[in-house]
């Protein structure tokens, strides 16, 4: 806590020496025609400039005089007006959609400037507009997937929604919709994201660099908003793709003051199942669905409510005698307060679900497993727009997590399985946190914060003490409600950038973070059985601490822009699974399965991308090595993780032809994956096995693929237009391996031979998409 | 839990995969033993086999190796010299294992030795061995069952061994009472169609193998499965969780066993 008031100090001492009288304008921009907030609408007047925050609120403080004042976002046209400031103003600004014509669209390439002046790096935002033309598979627009194309950011797998950020692993990334967290983000085996982006509003990814309002996860932050509703006018939108159908309702509820949104998606491939003839396909059932909803309601001009929420759902079933289905559900409640001109206030109130549940009916072995991950959350944070030097944000989060890892229930009187309820576990998150963005000089921008967490682990409950091998030496039993261990962790967080001229900047940061819900898992491939425990006595909060420096450049009248960043990050505390581990062990002490270590990883990711004019999109670049070293694999020695990957390279192009036709593709290029081969083989139990000496010592083969899409604008009329996308992905049918096993020959039983599996091969699609 | 692969099934049945065999290039690397060894209730099973492994591009021929010492020692001091009946197999006619009892197999072959220990497990009756339809992804396959009474007792380890028409399936079956302890226990020795094996049919003969295993050997037949098989599944490869001591592959196995054959109806 003293670091904390020192910190405090430091920065209420650089707020002096502001004599002269200041006056005030704030307020809120919207799109007109949507009313929508607008998120990080740049706002400028004389040589003051800010940006509207995650709702829409601005707040920019200058000396009384004659002042042009400017407001521009993404695919906006530029609001401009002379303002004569005397007092303080409330300014709400409604910006125009830019007109989807040829001639201006280079409007808006002022707007898309990253700023070259804040200190955040490590960021990416995308708006859906901006992904609506990239190629995907099977057609199924997705954010999770687009931002793989970004440098630094990796796709787990062959049409994997997961994703590894700089070294990090899968459940290294906090995924937020609505501020909730989704703790498992993917559809299907990971093949789409839970994601419909019909509702999604605005998607930012810190790969590094992120603000002190967040925390929780290692390697990387997804912030994901909903939209809010249309608060002008009713609108429906749909899409009907190869394997899923869409539907959006939206519309006010009270004009100008309240609306509503409601966003379903549902696959249906499920049904071309059933008319088909293979029985072996007829009797399965595979299918998933997405409901998104969100009311909001302005209660007079300084108080708004937002009530959104998701619930997802796959399920999967063969024939009678297996059954997985899996979902989250997230709730958020939201109050926006100002209290002031230069004070916003949001309250935020998250509940958050994910489980699954699995049936087994064979024979005399009829049970059902159920896991479960809850958490009830509060937040509430302030922005504080001090002075045009400095912008503080300060607040707290409080979160309790309830883990049910495993109940195990027979489903019959003669099941030959026994009830086997793994004890749930609680635990308490909190955090405090303040971050000041101070405007040093006219070239020096700084950030710094702290994030004080700290995580208890609650009773009741057993915890253990565990030797070497993984054997229980002590059973330590815990009363309801006691505190078992609490995890204190302070998280600095520090960023600057020095412009060095009106067209370019560098700058560098650092910033640590702190984990401790960790997902076990055992298989190649995410799986939704996949297992989230908290830290306990003896699994550590993972621990993260971040380099980078970057420099940053726009070209050609910020055409064209150029990022190129290098970083060096440490993780400690990493978890890996001993040799033959049992995730599926009936034990609480899930820990004797479990080693520990650690990781660093380390990069250079460069992005060369085209803004505006009729060709856009980017090429990047990410050069990167990733890490582990853990107490009992590989000799102790380190190993390569497995989502270390030399060359990554994503070429992502969109070029519009005509009012009605827009092309796109994009080529993808990357080292294949670290892998474990066989370094022999060996006969035992009348058969051929293979052993291995070491861990992830091979290379899958290099991955490439090109897709290629088009649009195709049907109607475009004020009341009702529809398009129709094509997409194919895989154009040119590389087979990309997907896995890789090794077995005896069919043709040869005297030889062993490797095989490659590869999954999608030149998969075309179509979707039709309307607004009215 | 073969979830997984009935993940890796729905992939391949939902979208047109493709396989492939690949050229990969392998290092070849250190040779190490292999040493198998079982011990039963039974007179005549009791055999030590012992070879190397070899380069995944060599061919499946793995002569087994002579010359070497090997002996049982029970704990209360019985040896049992085990003499090599066929190269680099060694045998004993009458050994045969008690319950609760310890045995130390103690191999020693061109100035290495290597030594492993195992208590012989309580005999856990196979009550029924049955072939019954299931319904598998809309396919009716005919799956053998057997079934035993589990004792009260937590820490029973199983594993079953079918050979339909005297040909020895490559799926390994293990059981243990985690989830089932005390119950009327029921295994389906399940296979796949669309595995190497072929399917079972009306007037096969299928016999079954039931063997109570030590713990330690649970382990080792679940890590064999899981790491060493060769497959995809596992995220980390790894050579199985052994009991043998001194740095060589295998295992060293005393186990009851019962066999029941059934004609498939």
């Amino acid at each position: 806590m003293n670091k904390l008031l020192l910190v405090i100090l430091a920065m209420l001492t650089c707020m002096q020496g502001y004599s002269q009288e200041k006056f005030t304008i704030s307020g809120t921009v919207r799109v007109q025609k949507t009313g929508e907030t607008i998120i990080g609408a740049s706002i400028k007047a004389g040589d003051a400039g800010t940006f509207s925050n995650d709702y829409g609120f601005y707040s920019i403080s200058l000396p009384a005089g004659k002042y042009t004042f400017e407001v521009s976002a993404v695919g906006m046209l530029i609001h401009t007006r002379s303002i004569e400031l005397g007092n303080d103003m409330t300014l709400n600004i409604a910006l125009e959609e830019e007109p989807k014509t040829l001639d201006n669209i280079t409007i808006t390439a002022t707007s898309k400037n990253r700023s070259l002046s804040s200190p955040q790096m490590g960021i990416e935002r995308l708006s859906t507009k901006e992904i609506r033309n990239i190629p995907v598979l099977l057609g199924e627009r997705d954010v999770l997937k687009t931002v793989q194309l970004l440098p630094g950011i990796k796709a787990a797998g062959e049409g994997n929604s997961g994703f590894f950020v700089r070294g990090g692993a899968a459940d290294q990334n906090l995924i937020l919709l609505d501020e909730a967290t989704v703790y498992n983000a993917s559809h299907l085996l990971g093949f789409f994201s839970t994601f419909n982006s019909d509702a999604i509003k605005d998607v930012t990814v810190y790969k590094g660099g992120m603000p002190a309002q967040y925390g929780g996860r290692l390697s990387s932050v997804l912030d994901i908003k909903m939209n809010d509703g249309n608060n002008q006018d009713y609108n429906v939108s749909g899409g009907i793709g190869l394997i899923s159908a869409k539907l959006n309702v939206e519309g006010p509820i009270q004009k100008d003051r309240s609306s509503f949104l409601i966003t379903g998606r549902r696959t249906y491939a499920d049904m071309f199942l059933k008319l088909s003839n293979d029985s072996a396909l007829k009797n399965n059932t595979l299918y998933f669905y997405d409901l998104n909803a969100k009311l909001n309601y302005n209660i007079g001009d300084k108080d708004r409510l937002y009530l959104s929420g998701y619930f997802g759902k796959d399920v999967l079933a063969a024939g009678q005698t297996f059954g997985l289905d899996w979902g989250n559900a997230t709730g958020t409640l939201r109050w926006n307060h100002i209290f002031s001109n230069k004070l916003f206030s949001n309250t935020s109130f998250i509940f958050s679900n994910y489980n699954y549940n699995i049936s087994i009916r064979n024979g005399a072995n009829e049970f059902d497993i159920f896991s479960q991950i809850r958490d009830l959350n509060l937040k509430q944070e302030f922005q504080w727009y001090i002075n045009n030097k400095n912008n503080i944000r300060f607040g707290l989060n409080s979160v309790h997590h309830t883990i049910r890892p495993g109940e195990v229930r027979p489903s019959s009187g003669q099941s030959s399985i026994n009830l086997s309820l793994l004890q749930k576990r609680y635990s308490w998150e909190n955090a405090l946190y303040f971050t000041n963005t101070w405007k040093a000089t006219d070239k020096i921008n700084l950030t710094y914060g702290l994030r004080l967490t700290s995580f208890s682990i609650l009773g009741e409950g057993d915890f253990y003490n565990i030797d070497n091998e993984g054997s229980v030496t002590d059973t330590l039993s815990y009363t309801k409600g006691a505190f078992i261990k609490t995890y204190i962790n302070p998280e600095p967080r520090v960023a600057a950038s020095y412009q060095l001229n009106e067209t370019s900047s560098v700058k560098a940061s650092y910033v640590r973070n702190v984990q401790n819900l960790h997902l076990i898992s055992n298989s190649t491939t995410a799986s939704p059985t996949d297992k989230w425990v908290a830290s306990t006595n003896i699994i550590k909060p993972e621990v993260s601490d971040l380099f980078a420096v970057g420099y940053y450049k726009n070209l050609w009248d910020n055409n064209y822009e150029l990022t190129f960043e290098t970083y060096y990050k440490t993780m400690q505390n990493q978890i890996d699974y001993r040799d033959g581990a049992n995730v599926f062990i009936n034990s609480d002490a899930i820990e004797t399965q479990l080693l520990f270590g650690k990781g660093r990883a380390y990069g250079i990711e460069l992005q060369f991308k085209k803004k505006a004019g009729k060709l856009t999109g980017w090429l990047s670049y990410t050069l990167s090595k990733t890490e582990k070293r853990i107490n009992g694999i590989n000799n102790n020695k380190w190993y390569n993780a497995r989502q270390d990957r030399t060359h990554d390279l994503a070429l992502v192009a969109s070029y519009q032809i005509s009012k009605k036709w827009t092309i796109s593709a994009n080529w993808i290029y990357y080292t294949g994956n670290a892998v474990t081969f066989p370094a022999g083989k060996y006969h035992v139990n009348d058969q051929t096995y293979f052993y291995y000496t070491d861990r992830n010592g091979y290379r899958m083969p290099s991955y490439h693929r090109l897709d290629l899409g088009a649009t195709w604008v049907l109607k475009q009329r004020k009341r009702f237009s529809s398009e129709l996308s094509f997409s194919l992905y895989n154009a040119y049918g590389r087979e990309n391996a997907y896995t890789i096993s090794f077995r005896e020959s069919e043709d040869n039983p005297g030889k062993t031979e490797a095989v490659q599996l590869a999954l999608f091969k030149y998969i075309p699609s179509v979707s039709y998409n309307f607004k009215f | 839990m073969r979830i997984v692969i009935l993940f890796g099934l729905i992939l391949s049945i939902s979208f047109m995969s493709c396989e492939k065999v690949i050229d990969v290039s392998l290092k070849d690397s250190e040779k190490l033993y292999v040493i198998e060894g079982i011990l039963t209730d039974r007179e005549g099973d009791c055999v030590v086999s012992i070879s190397k492994t070899k380069n995944f591009d060599d061919d499946n021929i793995f002569e087994g190796l002579g010359d070497a010492v090997v002996s049982v020692t029970d704990d209360e001091g019985n040896t049992t010299a085990l003499p090599e009946a066929t190269t680099g197999v060694y045998r004993s006619a009458t050994l045969t294992a008690t319950t609760g009892k310890a045995y130390m197999l103690e191999v020693n072959i061109n100035g290495q030795t290597f030594s492993a220990s195992c208590i012989m497990p309580v005999k856990v009756k196979m009550d029924s061995l049955y072939v019954k339809e299931e319904g598998f992804f809309g396919e009716t396959i005919k799956l053998a069952n057997v079934q035993y009474e589990d004792p009260v007792v937590k820490g029973n380890n199983y594993r079953f061994i079918q050979y339909v028409n005297g040909i020895k399936e490559k799926n390994i079956f293990i059981r243990d009472d985690d989830y089932s302890d005390g119950n009327t226990s029921t295994i389906t020795l399940f296979t796949a169609p669309d595995e190497d094996e072929d399917e079972i049919k009306s007037g096969d003969k299928v016999r079954v193998d039931m063997q109570c295993i030590a713990p330690a050997l649970y382990k080792y037949w679940y890590s064999l499965d899981q790491g060493a098989s060769g497959g995809s599944n596992s995220a980390s490869p790894a050579n199985p969780v052994t009991n043998i001591e001194g740095g060589a592959l295998g295992y060293f196995s005393v186990h009851t066993v019962e066999s029941k054959t059934v004609v498939v109806p």
